[in-house]
């Protein structure tokens, strides 16, 4: 098997910090998470005390960094912090000695981490492998879950809007009534009128989306300022891409024009002096 | 003719544009439900959950939530006995927590394990079988989703092995465990496979065979609901090693984590209302519009101002009543499919809802619509009372 790197990675725990205390030669290096350190007002070179429960905050930690994790959008909702220890002094720290919670495995180039990881299951014992990949698809289950969801509210969403689409185009176009009773009554033709509603229509459902797209802009920038900040992350919660614009566009002037032609036509059948009133 | 009757009539003559609106109403009243319900139903189920089995107060390590971490607080023995001696306190008991694995055949499944005390347990309901005595160190309890994958009924033997060494390929520490009932775990997420055994079984399973004394969890069930926070606020000063929470406390956090939905069910339902209002609105200005003439022509005659106020306000409630009685039933059937998307979060127990069909969700989204509908009418209403009676008489007859 091409296995180039074999190293532990991760031994997490709950550790607890507390105050900031005198420096000693036993100290344990420590990169701290930038909100951690705000909140505690720790900067390079302070140290503190840490330790696993609330009576045993013995051991010494200096700041060496402070570091900005990734944005995970698994992780805003908890707003745990962090901080990251050599292995050794958190073993130490733990008292428990040459033990890790998984290993990081670098493949050499060629080598198929689902087979790898399927000939490690197969050969060893105690431990589970899975692929970068798997391991990324089950921890995206969340994401996925929120996103069906906005799927669904879209859905639910895009039905009210076009009823409410269809509705207005509807009032739009019976409010020309009398409009189209003079244009009949002076020899316009039907189809004339009906194009001519049918542009309005038109001209209003392509002004209306161009005005929506500009205000779901404006929506998506503020939500994202308003969960940035509330999240204190860097993380894109509305996103609004040139896909989504077309499909917002096309889906509103094809249900605008249709509308509008169904009202329009509806219009041009009735009798000029019913539209007039007088019917 | 009444106003109701009037109302009507004056809608019917409609019937594609009054079609369009209701249903324009329905899908928004629906929207609101479903968002009422989501909003109020996301904190009531976390609590009716926590409160399952009647325990209140939830002791964890210092730092932690219940079962967030593999962090485990020690002495549980001492601090159970001298949480049953508190006069204040009915039960109390502890919960280990850990992962382990069932032989089936060949092969290795992975397990949940709990280690629990019977006499004091909060995490799980009998299906089938009977339950754990507190001295049964032979016995073990399955969820169906174990008893699925082991093979195994109640009265069989099953072999669980703990902690497992790789460097000697063999397993730290094994038991012969007889299944005396089939339960269901109340935390559990579905097919969670999870299994429980008396806590001291559980403990040297966890521990690899190692005398040990420790717990996830201890769940406190206090004699009065009303005196729970000051029973809390107690335990804190008494056990300041552990975290104490109440069920208040835990679904306080658990907003916190929620909180993403509620703010969206916030926004949807305010869009939902707008929407509402703008749809009323529209609808009865253009009907008032075109109904200048007739309104004219009643003034004339004497009918008075409030009387053709009142008739357009009864346009705008007959719309929104029959709206949201078609949007209530939408609401629900919606719910039920959102509910089915959201409660398939990795982790979230099977038991817990996130749209929960209340009366007082239900009452809230038809008042809030009613008013909000009633409002929409106050604008064609002004509308109605100021048309000049001779002026519009005068442009009809042209």
């Amino acid at each position: 098997m091409g296995i180039h790197a074999w190293r532990p990675r991760v031994f997490a725990a709950v550790l607890l910090i507390i105050g900031a205390g005198p420096a000693r030669a036993q100290v344990a290096e420590v990169a701290v998470e930038r909100r951690l350190a705000e909140e505690l007002g720790l900067s390079i070179g302070d140290t503190f005390r840490i330790g696993p429960a609330v009576d045993s905050i013995t051991k010494l930690g200096l700041v060496t960094a402070i570091y900005e994790p990734r944005p995970d959008p698994a992780e805003i909702a908890k707003r745990e912090r962090h901080v990251r220890l050599h292995l050794p002094d958190l073993a130490a720290l733990l008292g428990a000695p040459d033990r890790v919670d998984r290993y990081g495995v670098g493949l050499r180039p060629g080598v198929s981490p689902d087979t790898a990881a399927a000939a490690l299951n197969r050969s060893a014992f105690g431990y589970r492998a899975y692929s970068s990949r798997a391991i990324a698809s089950e921890s995206s289950q969340t994401l996925l879950v929120v996103s069906r969801f906005h799927r669904a509210i879209a859905v639910i969403t895009i039905v009210a809007s076009a009823v409410f689409l269809l509705c207005i185009m509807l009032l739009k176009v019976e409010e020309r009534r009398m409009d189209a009773a003079v244009m009949r009554f002076v020899g316009v033709r039907r189809r004339t009128i009906f194009g001519a509603l049918l542009l309005e229509a038109a001209l209003i459902a392509a002004f209306g989306s161009v005005a929506g797209s500009g205000l779901a802009y404006l929506a998506g920038a503020a939500t994202n300022a308003y969960y940035r900040r509330f999240f204190d992350t860097g993380l894109t919660f509305s996103l609004i891409t040139p896909t989504i614009v077309l499909f917002s566009v096309g889906l509103s002037l094809a249900l605008g024009i249709v509308a509008g032609a169904v009202a329009a036509w509806r219009l041009v059948h009735t009798r000029p002096l019913v539209l007039w009133g007088r019917g | 003719m009444s106003g109701l009757n009037w109302a009507v009539q004056n809608l019917i003559r409609q019937r594609l544009r009054t079609l369009l609106a209701v249903s324009g109403i329905a899908i928004s009243a629906a929207m609101l439900l479903d968002m009422v319900m989501l909003s109020g139903g996301i904190e009531k189920s976390f609590a009716e959950l926590l409160l399952a089995k009647g325990y209140q107060i939830r002791l964890t390590p210092k730092g932690t939530l219940p079962f967030d971490t593999e962090a485990t607080l020690d002495r549980a023995g001492s601090v159970v006995g001298r949480l049953r001696r508190d006069t204040a306190i009915e039960s109390a008991g502890a919960v280990l927590g850990t992962s382990l694995y069932g032989r089936s055949r060949d092969s290795l499944v992975t397990l949940v394990g709990y280690g629990i005390q019977p006499e004091a347990q909060g995490i799980y309901q009998m299906q089938r079988g009977r339950d754990l005595t507190p001295d049964d160190t032979l016995g073990v309890l399955l969820s169906p989703a174990v008893a699925g994958l082991l093979g195994a009924g109640v009265g069989d033997t099953v072999s669980l092995v703990g902690r497992l060494d790789p460097q000697v390929a063999a397993a730290g520490v094994s038991r012969r465990l007889v299944v005396r009932g089939i339960v269901r775990w109340v935390y559990d997420y579905r097919g969670q496979p999870s299994v429980g055994t008396i806590l001291p079984v559980m403990q040297a399973l966890a521990s690899g065979g190692r005398p040990d004394d420790t717990a996830s969890l201890l769940l406190v069930k206090v004699r009065n609901d009303a005196a729970v926070p000051a029973v809390a606020d107690r335990l804190r000063k008494e056990f300041p090693r552990l975290e104490v929470y109440s069920v208040a406390d835990l679904v306080r956090f658990f907003k916190q984590r929620l909180v993403y939905f509620r703010q969206l069910s916030y926004i949807l339902a305010t869009m939902s209302l707008i929407v509402t209002v703008l749809l009323i609105t529209t609808l009865l200005t253009i009907t008032v519009n075109e109904r200048l003439g007739e309104i004219a022509t009643l003034r004339a005659i004497g009918i008075a101002r409030s009387t053709v106020v009142r008739q357009v306000f009864i346009e705008g409630t007959v719309l929104t009543v029959v709206g949201a009685a078609l949007g209530i039933v939408l609401g629900l059937a919606t719910a039920r499919y959102l509910d089915s998307i959201l409660t398939s979060f990795p982790g979230l127990p099977a038991a817990f809802s996130f749209f929960v069909p209340r009366q007082e969700s239900l009452v809230t989204a038809g008042l809030v619509l009613m008013v909000t509908g009633s409002l929409a009418g106050l604008y064609p209403a002004w509308l109605a009372t100021r048309a000049p009676i001779a002026a519009t008489l005068r442009s009809e007859a042209t």
